[in-house]
């Protein structure tokens, strides 16, 4: 699996554009950029959702018109993020697909994904009985709780991806080497 | 007495006399003071927060992540809040209502971004003394303050629907802006020097 990883990484980092985009110094931090700075949009919506939720924010307003209102732009952001972290990941991939954060990362963000799957569905099961309440049930809150806790060490990982301190260039333990999928011989980092 | 005088716009007058005399400042005297200021960031490399900030990157990166997190708190209290204003968000809420809630979370915002902000400058401060970015997003900083709390707030504290509409949208997209000003100039550090 961490062959064929590498293997598409490598495909990838040998196409013209990926090397475009990595020398492009504007282009590459451009982009990084508005990875970055969308997460006022998109987090920032994301936050107040699950703030509302836990009785920090908005406790007078009811909770089902913050979750439907805040949801369109929040989509937007993610959408925006999701692209760029594409574009991100295009343009450096072979470290990028070996980064023991970045692998952490993609798993977070798979188990935000069905949080905010399971947080909705329940949300809207149950959200005429609270609605105007200013702290939603435990179960709402929890999800809620889960979110904001995946959606830090997103970011937490995200971050320490630019930081090479686990990176397989580097002579790593024997556990953080199967983590990052590092392969012997490989010729690429 | 003294702001009696200024009649019934004190806040703005005095609020737009402090930016002015800032801009003046900064673009007469700020080499006097960028010369004043040097054994400061000397000094804040020393604290504990400087030594920290450069012993330790992994400390340091974490605080940055809480930086980054407390700014999109900062960037949602505003859109939402600017977008209730605009006409484009949370439209059938009460936009007093919108605004007062989003202040509340837009000062602990702030709160936590000029305090972790203050240890990220004590681990690199003297490098960001010689990044002119750095003194931009002070400046963008500083600006953003003063206008929030000394035009934005006092002005969205009547009622909106007797003041102007043109001032009420120019205010909440000036609002946007210096925020953004202030995310972007903090983005370009990271990339200076």
């Amino acid at each position: 699996m961490n062959e064929l990883i590498y293997n598409f990484a490598v495909w990838l980092d040998d196409t013209t554009y990926s090397a475009m985009l990595h020398e492009s110094y504007y282009m590459y931090n451009w982009v990084e950029s508005t990875h970055v700075l969308t997460l006022m949009v998109s987090l920032g919506m994301l936050f107040l959702i699950d703030l509302r939720m836990l009785g920090y924010a908005f406790p007078d307003v009811p909770a089902s018109k913050i979750a439907e209102r805040l949801n369109v732009p929040m989509l937007i952001g993610f959408t925006v993020m999701f692209v760029t972290g594409i574009l991100l990941f295009y343009a450096v991939p072979v470290r990028s697909s070996q980064s023991v954060w970045f692998r952490i990362k993609m798993v977070l963000l798979v188990a935000c994904a069905v949080n905010a799957f399971l947080f909705h569905k329940r949300m809207n099961e149950s959200i005429s009985t609270w609605d105007v309440e200013a702290r939603a049930p435990d179960r709402i809150r929890f999800g809620a709780w889960l979110s904001l806790g995946f959606w830090s060490i997103v970011v937490i990982c995200g971050r320490f991806i630019a930081y090479d301190w686990l990176d397989c260039v580097r002579d790593q333990p024997a556990f953080i080497e199967f983590l990052a999928g590092c392969l012997d011989g490989q010729t690429r980092f | 007495m003294f702001t009696s005088m200024l009649g019934p716009h004190a806040r703005t007058i005095l609020t737009a006399s402090v930016v002015g005399i800032t801009l003046v400042f900064y673009f007469t005297l700020m080499s006097d003071a960028y010369a004043w200021s040097f054994p400061f960031f000397e000094w804040m490399e020393t604290t504990w927060f400087g030594v920290i900030g450069k012993t330790w990157g992994a400390a340091f990166a974490f605080v940055q992540t809480i930086h980054l997190l407390s700014l999109a708190l900062l960037g949602g209290a505003v859109l939402a809040a600017e977008g209730r204003v605009l006409g484009f968000l949370l439209t059938d809420v009460s936009s007093k209502i919108v605004i007062d809630r989003c202040h509340v979370l837009l000062v602990w915002a702030l709160v936590i971004l000029i305090s972790t902000g203050v240890f990220m400058a004590c681990g690199v401060a003297l490098k960001v003394y010689y990044l002119p970015v750095f003194w931009y997003k002070m400046l963008a900083l500083g600006a953003g303050i003063l206008f929030h709390f000394y035009v934005r707030r006092p002005l969205l504290k009547f009622d909106l629907e007797k003041i102007n509409p043109m001032i009420v949208k120019m205010t909440a997209l000036a609002s946007i802006l210096v925020w953004f000003m202030v995310a972007a100039t903090g983005r370009w550090i990271g990339f200076s020097g």
